[in-house]
């Protein structure tokens, strides 16, 4: 039997997406929640804007010599998209793989690494591990361009294994130096001068010059090594196969993906010493990943599905990212269905709220769940999305505005222009006191199709817990 | 349409310019006009994330430095998007806004004199005007672009005529104008992957071009110039290079840019030797397995490739402007 559960569809699009307006889940809806997660995980055609017209009009945002321009670029992309779980996926890479401008200095580089991300978001781990360890930016961000056959640098080699795959307490100091020993050599084409040029924060003469892979044979250290058990002439390729065949590297990815599309766990520092909240999900995950030859994609079809992932103790446990937030209220907003000089002001919200795309606080990336809130951030978060939201001159507000307008009569009651609010702005289900509040505010205006009455109830949704989380 | 390409119909010549987010140098230039003694104006774009950076350039093409007008901001003879430059038979200088949504005028020596432009869709107004090039009586042809048309106006302001709104001759999303010496207007557009011609009155010509990466198509052009004798030099900017067609619109030749250091990236890395050293080893093109095949992606490797060619203009004496955006720099070329 189809399921077409709204307020299901609408938890999963919160989750594998950044939410879905009252037209958009049902479309969804039509096919089912099943095909839904199918859609998802396999998009027929990815619709967004265009590359070319962010490119013509915010000429940054394509020579990316500034720190925001990636980060723009790709607020973009997952405030259009129609293939919104790419986009969270990448989003959910960048939080484990976190990579920053402030070392980096180079906006393209990340950018470049963005799109490797999403290239294999939903593919097999083994590949994205692979790319990983080529990737120009995460080069220089970890210091493999100094990992040196006679002079090593361990510094790749160990976050590759505590905290890109398997985590701490799973391997010992000395599968560290060996991990390393076979990066060697892995670094980046005209290293001496692209280095410098980051460094001095160089855009002379003629802006920045994209950075790519280049392996120096005479430099990687041949020799056998000894890593996790296994004796053999390794280089990195050889380390990757080996960390993915271990048990713990699929735990460690089942409890990342459980986390961020779940219930939020401790920060990872903390795993070893607390176990998973849920540890049969886990099992589940690790079994579809160990099943399916390390593929993503196929762990998340398993994951949607669940009963963990469905449950109504599951929904509105989450909160959501700056990141989250912000792109999802642009989707509803719609402002972005062409390029806008207020793109950079959008996207500056998000930092304001402590998160700033390609540019995590450190190599663990950013501490999220009830972390992302204080005094301040909440503030910042609640005004953002009100404001947003309560703006009829914005193209899917007013749209929304409209159709409530048109569906509104004398007699519709207070509870009813709520609840077609709330249907709007994605199906959202809202605890008794945050209805309460809203009914009186609905009460306070005139019935019927008074506009300017229903944009401030969105408002007013807009501020509600409910809203601030997914 | 002729497919054989003749290599020596342009010449490199030399590069002007470089990456200077104030003075004398470019950020994000996006068009170069040849003002009255081929004095050039060079529109610096910049980006959102700072107020500095927006300004006129003024130089010439033998490394010449005359100062910047224009400044961020909504006043008069300020700037936000600058798109797209043209000089009137008096050597006034006018520039388009994408952001503000209208053309200011300058005289030649980078004073404000005025600006006109409302916002919206109705006739006389402007959504996002980008191209603008003056025919022989000084009236101003203004690539209307989210209007999806180009207006023609006096030079001062007042609307005189619709073109390519509708019907074969439909433009989308316009960028770059030209005229010839018939007063025909050229219109790079962008959302069609051609270039389009029309008669002064607004009747629609001729199409040049189609969508693709073979000799004589296009990818989102971006500017179109044209010379004494015809011929049609086009900034074929999702390409990555710049076309010519023959006066109808058969391919002569393409090329995909021989950046060189210019007199002030000379003088840049002669102050800055350990840079200068740096960028002496490194090999800047070398062949790379693209993760992707895009002429983009190509252009941010190797530095001599254009990289956003998003202007191509002439001069009186025939040298051809390529304006750089994202290496903030002019190729210059000629006829050979």
């Amino acid at each position: 039997m189809l399921d077409n559960n709204i307020e299901l569809i609408a938890h999963l699009l919160r989750r594998a997406g950044f939410g879905a307006n009252r037209q958009e889940l049902a479309n969804y809806q039509s096919i089912g929640y099943e095909a839904t997660v199918e859609e998802l995980l396999y998009p027929r055609e990815e619709q967004r804007l265009s590359e070319y017209l962010i490119r013509r009009f915010h000429p940054e945002l394509s020579g990316m010599m500034g720190p925001l321009a990636s980060g723009e670029n790709w607020l973009y992309r997952m405030a259009t998209t129609n293939a919104p779980l790419r986009e969270k996926m990448t989003l959910f890479w960048h939080g484990i793989f976190a990579t920053g401008y402030n070392k980096v200095i180079h906006g393209k580089a990340l950018s470049d690494q963005t799109r490797m991300f999403r290239m294999h978001a939903t593919g097999s781990f083994r590949t994205l591990l692979l790319e990983l360890s080529r990737d120009p930016a995460m080069i220089i961000w970890l210091d493999n361009q100094d990992n040196h056959k006679d002079a090593i640098n361990e510094n790749y080699g160990r976050e590759l294994l505590e905290l890109f795959s398997m985590g701490a307490g799973n391997y010992s100091e000395q599968d560290i130096k060996e991990c390393a020993r076979a990066f060697t050599g892995w670094t980046i084409a005209n290293r001496e001068y692209m280095e410098l040029r980051s460094q001095r924060d160089s855009d002379w003469p003629y802006g920045r010059i994209s950075w790519h892979y280049e392996f120096h044979p005479d430099d990687h250290d041949e020799g056998e090594k000894e890593f996790l058990g296994e004796r053999g002439n390794f280089n990195g390729e050889d380390i990757i196969d080996i960390i993915c065949r271990q048990p713990a590297t699929a735990r460690f990815i089942s409890r990342h993906l459980y986390s961020f599309f779940v219930a939020d766990e401790p920060p990872v520092p903390e795993w070893p010493y607390t176990p998973p909240a849920d540890q049969e999900a886990i099992d589940t995950l690790t079994q579809a990943y160990f099943d399916h030859d390390y593929n993503i994609g196929e762990m998340l079809r398993v994951l949607f599905n669940s009963d963990f992932f469905k449950a109504d103790e599951a929904r509105y446990r989450k909160v959501k990212s700056p990141v989250e937030l912000v792109a999802g209220v642009l989707r509803l907003t719609g402002e972005f269905d062409r390029p806008r000089y207020e793109i950079l002001e959008r996207f500056s919200q998000a930092s304001y709220m402590g998160q700033i795309l390609n540019n995590p606080p450190s190599v663990e990336g950013w501490h999220t769940g009830t972390d992302w809130l204080n005094s301040g951030t909440l503030v910042e978060r609640i005004n953002f999305a009100s404001k947003q939201i309560g703006d009829a001159t914005k193209p899917g507000i007013g749209s929304m505005v409209e159709r409530i307008a048109t569906e509104m009569k004398e007699s519709s009651s207070p509870d009813m222009l709520v609840d077609a609010c709330l249907e709007e702005v994605g199906a959202l289900s809202v605890d008794e006191d945050t209805r309460r509040v809203l009914v009186d505010f609905s009460a306070r205006g005139s019935r019927g199709a008074d506009r300017q009455h229903i944009a401030d109830l969105l408002q007013m949704v807009g501020a509600t817990q409910e809203f601030q989380r997914a | 349409m002729t497919t054989t390409q003749k290599t020596d119909f342009l010449v490199y010549d030399r590069a002007v310019g470089m990456t200077v987010m104030e003075g004398k140098g470019f950020y994000y230039p996006v068009d170069t006009i040849a003002g009255k003694d081929d004095r050039l104006y060079v529109i610096n774009r910049s980006k959102e994330e700072t107020v500095r950076g927006i300004r006129v350039t003024m130089c010439d093409l033998d490394g010449g430095y005359y100062g910047n007008f224009g400044t961020y901001g909504f006043g008069g003879g300020q700037l936000v998007w600058p798109a797209c430059g043209a000089v009137d038979s008096r050597g006034r200088f006018f520039v388009s806004d994408e952001r503000l949504h209208r053309i200011s005028a300058f005289d030649p020596a980078g004073n404000y004199l005025f600006h006109w432009g409302r916002a919206g869709s109705d006739e006389g107004e402007l959504d996002t005007p980008s191209g603008i090039a003056f025919d022989g009586e000084d009236n101003i042809y203004v690539a209307d672009a989210y209007n999806n048309r180009v207006q023609k106006f006096t030079a001062e302001g007042e609307f005189v005529l619709v073109i390519g709104a509708d019907g074969p001759g439909a433009v989308s999303l316009p960028w770059g104008l030209a005229t010839d010496g018939q007063d025909n207007i050229y219109v790079a557009d962008f959302g069609n992957d051609c270039i389009k011609k029309f008669s002064a009155t607004g009747e629609f010509l001729a199409q040049f071009g189609e969508f693709g990466r073979g000799d004589g198509q296009f990818t989102k052009p971006a500017s179109v110039a044209v010379d004494r004798d015809g011929y049609i030099y086009v900034a074929d900017w999702g390409n990555e290079r710049v076309q010519v067609l023959d006066p109808n619109g058969g391919f002569v030749t393409k090329v995909r840019g021989e950046g060189t250091i210019s007199d002030w990236a000379a003088n840049f890395l002669s102050i800055n030797r350990e840079e200068a050293a740096a960028r002496a080893t490194a090999n800047l093109e070398m062949d790379i397995d693209f993760a992707i095949d895009d002429p983009h992606e190509e252009s941010s490797h190797i530095e001599k490739y254009f990289w956003c060619p998003s202007s191509i203009r002439l001069d009186s004496r025939g040298y051809l402007y390529v304006t750089e955006t994202n290496r903030h720099r002019i190729q210059v070329y000629r006829r050979g």
